[in-house]
Order: C-alpha cells, then structure tokens, then sequence
C-alpha cells in the first residue's frame, strides 16, 4: 500500500466521496458492523461534548479550549483499533482518543477548568499528557518506541501533531530519530489547513507533508482525514509496519478545523464563509452518517436519539465536574521549581490577589 | 429563583464587549446553550449562550452599547423555581437592575448628568415621582435631545420604566399647554451648540478620540491635581549636546533635549518613589513602583499616543535615544502595538518641540505624576551676581497630590534640574 500511494505520486488516499458512497472497494477495510457503528457513537459523542465546550466556555463557566470539531475521525480511527498497551501521545485535538483511552470527560473539563489533575487521566494507561506547547511531545514519543523496542514489546506509539508543529525543529528531531532508529511510531499529522491563522501554503515549501516522509526515510502516506474507511486503513497499514518491527510511518490526515484555533480566535479574520462551506461538505460525520444509513446499519431517529443522550450525558458530567472542581492555588505553581523564582513567587501573589477580588465582585 | 448571568472573559484577558444583536427580550424561554446575544470583543465576534434553563426577566444594555466584563447581562427566571413571592422579589431586581443600567451608562460616557431642567415648566408635575427614572440610555438621550427631564416623566413600562414614547408624549403635551414662564426658561434646549444657518462640519468620533475623552475627564475626576513649575539653566547641557550629536549623527542616532530629560527623570524617580507610585484604596495600599517606565506623549496625526520607553533608567542614552525616536516614529505611522504602549509608571509631554513653555499637563491616570518640558529659549539670569545671559528650559509638572506630597515634588524637581544644569552628572550614573 504504501508504495501504490507513495507520497511522490501526490495521491490523496480516499474510499468513500461526500455522500459517504464508496470509490474504492479494493482497499476498504475490513471492520464489523458493531466495532463501525461504536466507532461512529464515539464521534458524535466527541462532537457533542466538542461543542458544548465551547457553549460552556462563552458561558464563562470554562477556559480557554481549542475546538477538535471536524477533525474527530483522524483519532477515532486510532481510537477503535489500538491495543491496550499501546501509548497515546496527544497534541490537544484528538478528543475520541482520549475517552476510548479510558479517560473520562471529567478530566478533559478538569484540565481546561484550570486544575492541573485533570491532565494526569484518571483511568487512562500508556497516555502522555494533553500537549500544548508544539511538537514538543514528538521527541518523547520518539523515546517512548526506543523503550518498546528494547524492551522486545510489540506495541505502538501514536503520536499527534498539527500542520504547524511539523515547521519546529522537535518535528524534525523526532523524523530522524525514528527513521534511523526503526522505532514503532505512527506519526499522525492532522493537517487542518491552519497554524493558527497561517494558512498551509504559507508555511512549508512542500506540496504536501507526506512528501517529508521521503526524506526522512520512512514510508509515507497523505490520507482524507474526514474519510473514516480511509483513516481506518491508513492506520491499519502503518500499525502492522510499526508492530511488525520495519520502523516509523508518517501519515497526512488531511482535515479540517471548522471551528476556532481555541475560543480566543475569531477564524473569519483569515479565512471565508465559502471555504467553511465547502470543507463542510467533506465533514467525516457526515459522511460516516451516510454510509450508515444508506446501508441499513443506523436511522435517522436513531441519530437523534443518540444525540440528545450525548448532550444530556455531557451537561450531566460537567456540571458533576463543576460541583466535584476543588484546586488550590499552590498546585498551579507547585511542580516545576524546588524553590519557586522570583517572577513565579510575583505572579502567585498577584494571581492571589486577583481571586480574592473575584471573590470579592461575586 | 434568578440567576443574574455576568458577561464573561470569553478571551483570556477582556475587559468589555459591545452588543452587536439581542436574539431575546423579557419574556423570552430559554435553555442551556441557547444564544442571548451577539456580542463584539477585541478578540471575537461571538454568541454568547445561556448557562441556565428558565425565563429571560431582564436584560441589560441596548444594541450597540458596551459591557464591561463582570458586569450583568441578563437575569433568569430559573425553569421550575418560580417564587411565589414573585411580585415582591421582581421589583427587588428591578430597583438592583437600575443601578446596573447606571453603571453601564457611568462605562459608556456621560449619561450620568441629569437632563437640562429647562423648558419644563414645575407645574406640569401633579405626583411625586422617583428620583432617578428606570430608563435606558436611548431613553435617556432621546431625552436630553428633547429637552425633557426624564425624571418628570411618567413612566408606563415595567415597574415604571419611562420608555421612548412616554417621553415623546410628555414633549408634545408640554408644548401644547402654554405655561407661564420668563423668556429664558421657553428657549429651547439644543444639543448642540451650533448655529443651524452656518457651515459646519462633522466628523465621526475616532475610537482614539473617544478613549482621550474618557481618559481625561476621568483623570481630572479623580486625581487631585497640583502643578509645579521651574526652569533649570542648561547652558552646559546645551555645549555638551553640541558636542556628542556627531558622534551619535555618525551612529545615524538624533539625539535630543528631550533624551536626556528622560534619562535625568528615570534617574530622579530612584530617589523619589511616590513620584513612580500608584493608589489603590479598595485594597488600602500604596504601590511604589520599582522599575521606571516613562511614557512619552507623542501628538501624532491621529491623536494623543503615549508609547512607553521600558525600563528608562537602565538604558543608555544612546539606547534611550534610539528607542525614543523609534517609538515616535512608530507613533506617527499608526504602528504602536499594545504593549508599545502599555506599562506606563510615569508619564512626560514635550510640548517644548512645538514652542510652548509652560503648562498645566494632566495626569495619565492612576501613574502619580507627569511632566511637561517646554521650549529651550534664552533670558537674562544671575551668576555670580551678575545678569548674563542665560539658557533655560521652562518645566512644569503635575502630580496627584493624594499621592505625592508639595515637598516631595518640589524636592522631585530640583534634582532633576540638577541633572539638567550639570549633564555630566547622566553619564556617571546609571
């Protein structure tokens, strides 16, 4: 496979069109209804909880949070096929991973609420941490496939990052290590068009980001990432590579972010109605949603159905989440410094300050 | 129950926001998520949605108005905890409502001043009447425009609320009842001072324009204004000048009076902290500020712009210079950044570039002082009892006297003319 789309060839891997109709029976995977349709379930769920974050962020009753809205098949099509032992490594857009990891809502609400708990994944195993600064986490994961290889384990290392994290030097530390050092490490680079508000073409020489795998020495692969079937694939494919022992893959899932960078962007600044129209199209659950139905697996009332009980289950563990929420001040600045330096000891007073006047205007 | 909903930080650091579009009024049902309003930030143009199921009762602020953040946006009946006390409890939020309105009007500019009394006549009123009116600030304007005291005016919303037509009606009734009354009480009241029958222009206001507005009145409010004035003799100043501009012109730096009062200014606050301090009486306390940033007043094309020189008295004059001019330069091209212009401990206005000598400066408000240098000129003055002539530039300087005492300013000034009348004194220290 990864020599039919080789990343020269420019091809964009895809199965299914818009109308979630399949184009290309040869490599449509195979997976069973039941695995399909809870794969689907997970993605309206992420989609659900997605929004309804942002909701809640406008309401003021949450942080700042960066959106994964319809980005959600790229990490689901991890979501239903990794082992158990297999590790994680987030970027910050891959909400169905993180659940069907094991962690629950309640740390992701934790986490954007503020308390530092939330990042530590109550019941998740073999999970790094939500990553918020770029690319950073690459070079660890890259470390994490060095000890499954030494270790004689065959497991697999997922590891995510954006479009922009793969222009910063830690990207590229970890291409060559991994490369040189066969180690059983999927890149997946969400490509949603934007690094922020710079757009693709403004940001990197190549055509593609596949391309780079050629460089680097590792197969490559440029993916639809809104198309499930062909995520489902791609993954497949480079799991049995990185498990078999023959090394790293990098895989483009070529998305879309259709909401904002995080709820302090305004993405009409930089980019138009009528591309948002047209990605829209393409959304992945949308089109999954099609399959389904046009082959008899799932109905419209169905699809109602579940979404109200995701919102109904989603409001009900954030407002748990909301009474639950106790953090003290010290564990934001408790865990870097033995000795906290003088600018941090500054902030934490004027941090403390600030909440006694908040508490103050209530 | 209610719920008073605040308009939230939805942007890491926002202090207000505009209303762009209301999607409910009282009356209107709501749930979780569903959208209130549309509201304008310095980040994003958003939708702000609901927290809470339940009734709208009251919502603050009219299309176009600002918000400051923390401030109520709505309140809500919340579904399936109706008081039966409702009567009583409505006109409690009510009475709390109308202060909000006060305050967003107190946010938004000058709606405070009562409207003009005149061209009412006193016998209009037949019942005693609330002091202050429930009205929103259209209300408000429509009747300050009409010349109606909206306090005499009858009010047939909500518990009173004087809404637009009341005061129309109370306008025409007026005019039809021909009262007793002396020539100077039936002038009308125009809101703007113009003749009708000449050529004026008019020119929106600028955002930048608006904010100078506020800024000022605000400072004069609130500050307790003292002004110092005295000249410093800056003969030396002026040879040593003469001398460096060369080496600095061959550095492609200008270097100017202005770079070394600002070096002589960062210097002297060290030694003179309430001139670099800030008041803060909700929490009690005295800030003595220990880095020394000085804004400098640029009269730029579009406006007042005060960009920030950082850390002034750690920098060398020729770092001074540099940054100096690069910060005007920036000024006078639109191109100040927020944090060009933020940060601000003590503030210096050069109206001596322009010819002025003295003036009375007012505060950039809450810093505790500012300084105006004016014109290099010469006039006789003694040394060594004898009249010669002499260079002196003219200085003037406002400080907030609830923070800096008379003492302590004059104090201020006289080392800081020590540095101007002995400069090699600036280049010694550091």
């Amino acid at each position: 496979m990864f020599d039919v789309y080789h990343p020269t060839k420019k091809e964009l891997f895809q199965i299914m069109d818009n109308e979630g109709k399949v184009i290309n029976k040869e490599w449509f995977p195979k997976i069973d209804d039941s695995t399909l349709l809870k794969a689907y379930k997970e993605l309206v769920f992420a989609r659900a909880a997605d929004l309804m974050i942002v909701s809640y962020q406008r309401q003021g009753r949450i942080y700042t949070y960066p959106p994964g809205y319809g980005q959600e098949a790229v990490s689901e099509a991890v979501a239903v096929q990794m082992k158990k032992e297999d590790w994680v490594v987030p970027a910050f857009r891959e909400l169905p991973l993180y659940l069907a990891k094991g962690a629950s809502l309640k740390d992701v609400f934790k986490f954007y609420m503020g308390d530092e708990k939330g990042a530590g994944w109550s019941n998740a195993k073999n999970m790094l941490p939500i990553s918020v600064p770029i690319a950073t986490q690459l070079p660890h994961a890259v470390g994490l496939g060095y000890s499954l290889k030494y270790n004689k384990k065959d497991n697999v290392v997922y590891a995510f990052v954006g479009d922009g994290g793969t222009s910063t030097g830690d990207f590229h530390e970890a291409m060559n290590f991994a490369a040189v050092w066969k180690v059983p490490v999927v890149f997946i680079v969400q490509n949603n068009q934007f690094a922020i508000s710079v757009p693709f073409e403004t940001q990197t020489g190549t055509d593609t980001i596949a391309i780079k795998s050629v460089a680097y020495g590792m197969p490559g692969l440029r993916v639809d990432g809104n198309d499930f079937f062909a995520m489902y694939k791609a993954i497949e494919q480079a799991s049995e590579h990185a498990r078999s022992g023959k090394g790293a893959v990098l895989i483009e899932a070529v998305t879309y972010r259709r909401g904002a960078h995080t709820t302090s962007d305004d993405p009409y600044k930089y980019r138009t109605k009528e591309e948002e129209e047209l990605w829209e199209k393409k959304d992945p659950v949308k089109r999954l949603k099609a399959y389904l139905i046009t082959n008899k697996l799932w109905t419209e009332e169905e699809d109602d159905r579940h979404i109200k009980a995701c919102k109904k289950e989603v409001d009900k563990l954030f407002i748990e989440t909301e009474q639950e929420l106790s953090y003290e001040l010290d564990e934001v600045f408790d865990h870097l410094y033995s000795e906290l330096p003088d600018d941090l000891e500054k902030q934490k007073a004027r941090y403390k300050a600030f909440l006694e006047w908040k508490a103050k205007r209530k | 129950m209610k719920y008073t909903f605040n308009f939230p930080d939805i942007g890491e650091g926002l202090e207000e926001g505009t209303i762009a579009e209301w999607y409910v009024e009282p009356g209107s049902k709501v749930e979780t998520g569903d959208p209130l309003v549309k509201m304008e930030t310095d980040k994003v143009v958003t939708d702000i949605p609901s927290p809470r199921n339940g009734t709208i009762v009251e919502r603050f602020g009219e299309e176009g108005e600002v918000v400051e953040v923390g401030n109520p946006l709505v309140i809500i009946q919340l579904e399936g905890e109706e008081s039966s006390e409702e009567q009583q409890e409505n006109f409690e939020v009510e009475e709390e409502g109308a202060g909000v309105v006060g305050t967003i009007e107190v946010a938004s500019g000058n709606d405070v001043m009562p409207a003009s009394n005149e061209g009412v006549a006193e016998a209009t009123t037949t019942k005693p009447l609330p002091s202050k009116a429930l009205a929103t600030p259209v209300a408000r304007a429509l009747a300050r425009d009409l010349g109606v005291d909206i306090n005499q005016v009858a009010g047939s919303g909500n518990n009173g609320r004087v809404m637009k037509e009341d005061i129309i009606a109370f306008k025409n009734q007026n005019q039809q009842q021909p009262v007793a009354s002396t020539p100077a009480q039936q002038q009308p009241v125009i809101s703007n001072n113009y003749a009708f029958d000449e050529t004026v222009e008019e020119l929106p206001l600028t955002q930048i324009r608006k904010t100078i507005a506020k800024n000022m009145v605000y400072s004069k409010q609130n500050a307790a204004h003292m002004t110092l004035f005295d000249e410093a003799e800056v003969s030396e100043l002026v040879k040593l000048r003469d001398k460096i501009k060369h080496r600095y012109a061959e550095k492609g730096v200008k270097i100017s009076y202005l770079h070394f009062l600002l070096k002589a200014i960062a210097l002297s606050l060290r030694h003179h902290p309430q001139l670099n301090a800030e008041m803060n009486l909700e929490n009690n306390k005295m800030i003595l500020k220990k880095y020394y940033h000085l804004g400098i007043a640029v009269d730029a094309p579009q406006g007042l712009v005060v960009p920030v020189l950082k850390h002034a008295d750690k920098i060398s004059l020729l770092d001074i210079a540099q940054q100096t001019n690069q910060l005007a330069e920036k000024a006078r091209n639109s191109q100040l950044s927020m944090d060009d212009m933020k940060g601000g401990t003590f503030t210096i206005t050069n109206f001596g570039s322009i010819g002025g000598r003295f003036a009375v400066p007012v505060i950039n408000y809450p810093q505790a002082a500012i300084l105006g240098a004016g014109k290099i000129f010469k006039k006789p003055v003694v040394k060594n009892d004898e009249v010669v002539a002499g260079t002196v530039m003219p200085l003037s300087i406002s400080v907030d006297h609830r923070i800096v005492d008379g003492g302590e300013v004059t104090r201020f000034m006289n080392r800081v003319i020590e540095y101007m009348e002995d400069p090699y004194l600036l280049l010694l220290e550091s």
